[in-house]
């Protein structure tokens, strides 16, 4: 059967560029110089200065990673660290620049905020230009804002959390974070609290030979639940432009918190994020993702269990395209008794993009009664692409029920013949099936956001070779 | 009687394997055929050679529908020309439901949308008809349904996509009796004087409630008797050990 | 004593994951004497040749010129078919305590054989170390069954590669015992060059007391519709350790190729470790994929189901591990050997 062109994702939205129009711009490199400037700007805590040269300090001594995809594209001295927009945090969009304005509004932020979002976040560059949270979870004691905000207001909280999760020495690009971090989101979601809108941040990165370096910190307190979710685009520029935000989560005993991220960098960024949650007694953390854009990416969200019964569950998809190469997965320690994890993760590889999925699941000594599930499923659709799975495992005690499994294969011919006999185009059988491959991620998504994932799944059906 | 289906001296092979070996048959609008043969002969061949699925090449011969030459059609715009096949074993495709299926299957064939609430009523009707829960509708296609709920699914999908030759590949087979008197049932109910049937099949259960015009015995490649319906209880009691040696003697 | 590195895995992960590579921090080569405990029985005559070992993923250079420079050197040249199978047996004892064993089969076209190679040692105290490799060329239409049987006792060390090729239609079978060894290095490669080519391996491994296992399997597939089935079964007890690596690499071209790889470890021992990591590598869409593995305590119903006709808890468990090795000493069809094998395991798992 003839190979069927199914196309790239339709990245039209995401590819207006506005003029390089800042306000600052960091001159380019990486240097306590740098790191003292950026914290003056800010305005910052001596705390909070000394934490960004312990990164710094990280940066220097930590080598860049041994496995994983070819990071030789990346050179620190042609990246400026800090953009500074011409705006201030705004709370009405109305006060957004008009050209900054524009581009959340074709990207559907204010839209959505209308219609499904209990609150929003909006960041352009190095900083958030606009934040909004309903006045019912303002009432309720709920905390949305802005991470420079955050450090002055709530410099308690954000001081006790702040690099607990991840630190500074956990790898190369978690150092170089911390020492020039700006913008990103603070979340506080208190005792008993049931947030059921979701709030979304959301990152543009507009400035070319820029990297944007957000911090987002959640805690979701006892008994309380939240769907948190993150959305980040760029428009392609012919440099390269850097990602390395952080998340750091906090789920407290019995609380629970979904962080679901659509990713969709444009072709020129190197994602190189770094996610990581602790979750207490009967916790529940669910991570949905779909990782759809960047030149390169490493990413893998860890979930530490630490308290007894808490949970875990992963549900992800990644789309390698044309000169991607996306190497995703997850990381989880089962760190005290009857902890769960469960893994569903799919790809998709096609016109020679790579797709690597790299997973580690630690169970320790004291996990007893741990489960742990993890499934994984790659379609590849020509013979250029590559698909690789490289799951681990450290199982530390008997009492546990692990298992994994992945498959591997193309679109079946008598799938398409079956679809085919119904009348359907080639096609449009192979664009039905990829979408139905998906749909398991897409159906996590709220309705708005999973038709979004259509449309970046938005499949040519023309072009049919005889 | 207008003709719908005409297949002149048809050759198939299965790889390098010659399955049909010159077969000729011809459907007039309002009947129902039905073909009959020992296993390996080619029926199933013959059924997935009509819908052009890719196993099969044909080496020789002609496939005419509605006195067109479909010779060189793929097998989606032999669908929409109004054939269709009740599969032996169907696909299961993970994460596309019941109803959008056949919705989507319906616009590419109709091409013009569907009307949606007109479209789930009659859906829902058909289903009930066919002893189906409705709930299935949003399953994911024959995704671990049992052998006899895609056999129910792939005569919905014959009702709602109202093709103009229905053929079924062994849709009996390894179905309990209830299941094929609802089979039968929808066959019954889509048969109609514009359209034709060509059943393939084993046995002469799901032939009960059905009036045959015709009943043809495919052995070796090729068929080599054609009857009215009695000839089908005929091969129910005596097999096919006699028309094999009709076939070597004549 | 020095540090070496094994067993690298063909794709790097995170250092801190720890199952990159295997490394030995008192490595020491022992000196070599002469090795004459070996019983040969085989209607083929055998050489004393050797064919140079050069592996595609490193074992470490140090072992592989020891290979190569090795105390057995054995050419087994099927040309015919052998009805009997062909057993080796190799003894260490006290006095030769040093194996440095280089075995080549080559199956030529079309025949059919079966090649036995089992190492053990005289008594439980032997301070042994072996160091071997089997070369197998699987020529055109070949059918070649290897069995590879590690019984040393638990105070030896052992580095063991298997390095095959096969070609067009051949069918290449094997059957791996690991069972001894203090620490046993395992390396097993395989060139699926040859169009419909077959290769599986059966392992059962059993680690028990401070037993270390590393076992790093790689199967390459270039041929169309060949065909690659790697099944691991092993169990741990006490301290036991064991990492095993296995990755089946569909290479561009090797159209509907088909790969399995299964492991599955049972746990008898709060403290037993295992670690796993079953890779697929692909870069070619028209093939199958499938991987799974599994690691677990013995379902407690069964046991108790069993102990309820009145079978003790530690025989039970041996019933266990016995029934889920059954399929791997069912491909022996040969039932003396079978019954030295269940020997083997009630007697390792006490």
């Amino acid at each position: 059967m003839a190979k069927t062109q199914v196309d790239d994702i339709n990245r039209s939205i995401y590819n207006i560029k506005n003029e390089d129009n800042y306000s600052y711009k960091m001159q380019k490199g990486l240097d306590e110089k740098i790191v003292r400037e950026i914290s003056s700007m800010k305005n910052e805590p001596t705390w909070m200065l000394e934490c960004r040269l312990k990164g710094l300090e990280m940066y220097n001594k930590l080598e860049m990673p041994t496995w994983g995809p070819d990071l030789s594209v990346l050179n620190m001295d042609e990246i400026s660290t800090y953009v500074k927009p011409k705006s201030e945090l705004n709370t009405s969009w109305e006060d957004v620049p008009e050209e900054i304005k524009n581009t959340f509004d074709a990207l559907g932020i204010p839209e959505a905020e209308k219609k499904s979002l209990a609150g929003v976040g909006a960041q352009y560059d190095s900083e958030v230009v606009y934040h909004s949270l309903q006045e019912d979870l303002l009432k309720q004691g709920v905390i949305y804002t802005d991470f420079e905000t955050a450090v002055k207001k709530y410099e308690n909280i954000v001081k006790k959390y702040f690099m607990k999760c991840v630190p500074a020495e956990d790898h190369k690009f978690a150092a170089l974070h911390y020492a020039v971090w700006s913008g990103g989101s603070f979340v506080y979601v208190p005792k008993g609290v049931n947030v059921e809108i979701p709030l979304q941040s959301y990152f543009r990165l507009n400035s070319p030979e820029s990297g944007q370096f957000e911090h987002t910190l959640i805690i979701v307190d006892e008994g309380a639940n939240l769907h948190f979710i993150e959305g980040c685009s760029a428009p392609k520029y012919n440099k390269v432009n850097l990602h390395a935000g952080c998340v750091e989560l906090f789920v407290k005993e019995n609380a629970r918190l979904r962080y679901s991220t659509i990713e969709n960098w444009s072709k020129n960024m190197l994602n190189l994020n770094t996610k990581k949650v602790i979750v207490e007694k009967n916790g529940v953390m669910e991570w949905v993702t779909g990782s759809f854009g960047s030149r390169i990416s490493m990413l893998y969200p860890m979930s530490i269990l630490k308290g007894d019964n808490a949970k875990m569950e992963y549900t992800g998809i990644s789309f390698a395209g044309e000169g991607q190469n996306l190497d995703t997965g997850l990381k989880v320690v089962h760190g005290a008794k009857n902890t769960a994890s469960v893994v569903s993760s799919k790809s998709i590889s096609k016109s020679g993009g790579i797709a690597t999925f790299r997973s580690n699941v630690v169970v320790a000594p004291n996990a007893d009664g741990s489960k742990s599930n993890i499934s994984c499923e790659s379609l590849m659709l020509d013979d250029w692409s590559v698909s690789d799975t490289i799951p681990v495992s450290n199982i530390g005690t008997d009492d546990v029920e692990f298992s994994h499994e992945a498959k591997i294969g193309k679109i079946s011919d008598e799938a398409i013949f079956y679809l085919m006999s119904r009348g359907l185009s080639e096609e449009e059988a192979k664009a039905m099936i990829v979408r139905g491959f998906a749909s398991p991620i897409s159906k996590e998504l709220p309705v708005e956001y999973a038709a979004e994932m259509n449309n970046l799944i938005n499949l040519e059906l023309e072009g049919a070779i005889g | 009687m207008e003709n719908l289906l005409k297949i002149k001296d048809l050759h198939v092979n299965a790889g390098e394997k010659e399955i049909l070996k010159g077969l000729n048959l011809q459907i007039n609008k309002g009947e129902v055929h039905v073909i009959m043969g020992p296993n390996g002969a080619g029926k199933s061949t013959l059924a997935n050679v009509i819908l052009n699925n890719p196993e099969y090449t044909r080496t020789e011969g002609d496939i005419i529908f509605e006195n067109e030459n479909i010779n060189d059609l793929r097998t989606d715009e032999r669908a929409k020309k109004g054939i269709f096949m009740s599969f032996q074993s169907p696909e299961e495709i993970p994460g596309i439901s019941v109803q959008n299926f056949i919705k989507s299957a319906k616009v590419a064939k109709d091409e013009k949308p569907v009307r949606i609430f007109e479209f789930k009523k009659n859906l829902e009707q058909t289903m009930k008809d066919l002893n189906m829960n409705v709930e299935y509708s949003n399953r994911d296609l024959n995704v671990g349904f049992s052998g006899g709920e895609k056999k129910k699914n792939e005569i919905l999908q014959m009702l709602m996509l109202e093709p103009k030759l229905a053929i079924l590949d062994e849709t009996d087979s390894g179905l309990d009796v209830d299941a094929i008197k609802t089979v039968s049932k929808g066959i019954n109910m889509y048969h109609n004087e514009n359209n034709g049937v060509l059943i393939i099949t084993h046995g002469t259960k799901i032939l009960e409630n059905l009036h045959v015009d015709y009943v043809h015995i495919l052995v070796n490649g090729k068929i080599i008797k054609t009857a009215d319906g009695s000839l089908a209880q005929e091969i129910e009691k005596q097999g096919y050990e006699a028309y094999r040696e009709e076939k070597a003697n004549g | 004593m020095e540090k070496v590195t094994l067993n690298e895995t063909p794709r790097r992960t995170s250092k801190s994951f720890g199952i990159n590579n295997y490394k030995i921090e008192d490595f020491e080569l022992p000196e070599v004497k002469e090795f004459t405990n070996v019983t040969i029985d085989s209607e083929i005559e055998i050489e004393h040749d050797t064919y140079d070992f050069k592996p595609k993923f490193s074992i470490g250079n140090k072992l592989v010129n020891q290979l190569n420079n090795g105390n057995q050197k054995l050419y087994i040249n099927i040309d015919k078919n052998v009805n009997e199978p062909i057993v080796i047996d190799f003894e260490l004892d006290d006095k030769q305590n040093v194996l440095i064993d280089n075995v080549t089969i080559k199956a030529e076209e079309g025949t059919n054989a079966t090649v036995i190679l089992k190492y053990k040692t005289q008594n439980d105290a032997v301070d042994a170390f072996h160091n071997g490799v089997c070369n197998v060329t699987a020529k055109a239409n070949s059918k070649l069954k290897v069995i590879i049987l590690n019984l040393l006792n638990k105070n030896s060390e052992n580095y063991y590669s298997m390095n095959n090729k096969t070609e067009e239609n051949a069918i290449l079978e094997y059957i791996i015992a690991d069972f001894g060894g203090r620490r046993t290095v395992t390396n097993y490669y395989s060139n699926l060059i040859g169009n419909t080519s077959n290769n599986s391996v059966n392992t059962m491994y059993i680690g028990t007391g401070t037993q270390e296992l590393d076992q790093n399997y790689i199967a390459e597939v270039y041929g169309k519709k060949a065909n690659i089935d790697i099944e691991v079964y092993g169990a741990l007890k006490d301290t036991a350790k064991k990492n095993f690596k296995g990755t089946i690499d569909f290479k561009t071209g090797c159209k509907k190729a088909i790969g399995n790889e299964n492991e599955y470890c049972m746990l008898l021992s709060k403290t037993a470790k295992s670690k796993a990591l079953p890779m697929l590598l692909c870069s070619e869409d028209d093939v199958q994929g499938n991987h799974s593995n599994s690691a677990g305590k013995i379902d407690e119903d069964k046991l108790y189901y069993i102990m309820a006709r009145g079978i003790s808890k530690k025989e039970a468990q041996k019933l266990i591990v016995k029934a889920k090795f059954s399929g791997v000493l069912e491909k022996l069809q040969d039932e003396d050997l079978k019954n030295e094998l269940i020997e083997e395991i009630d007697k390792r798992l006490v």
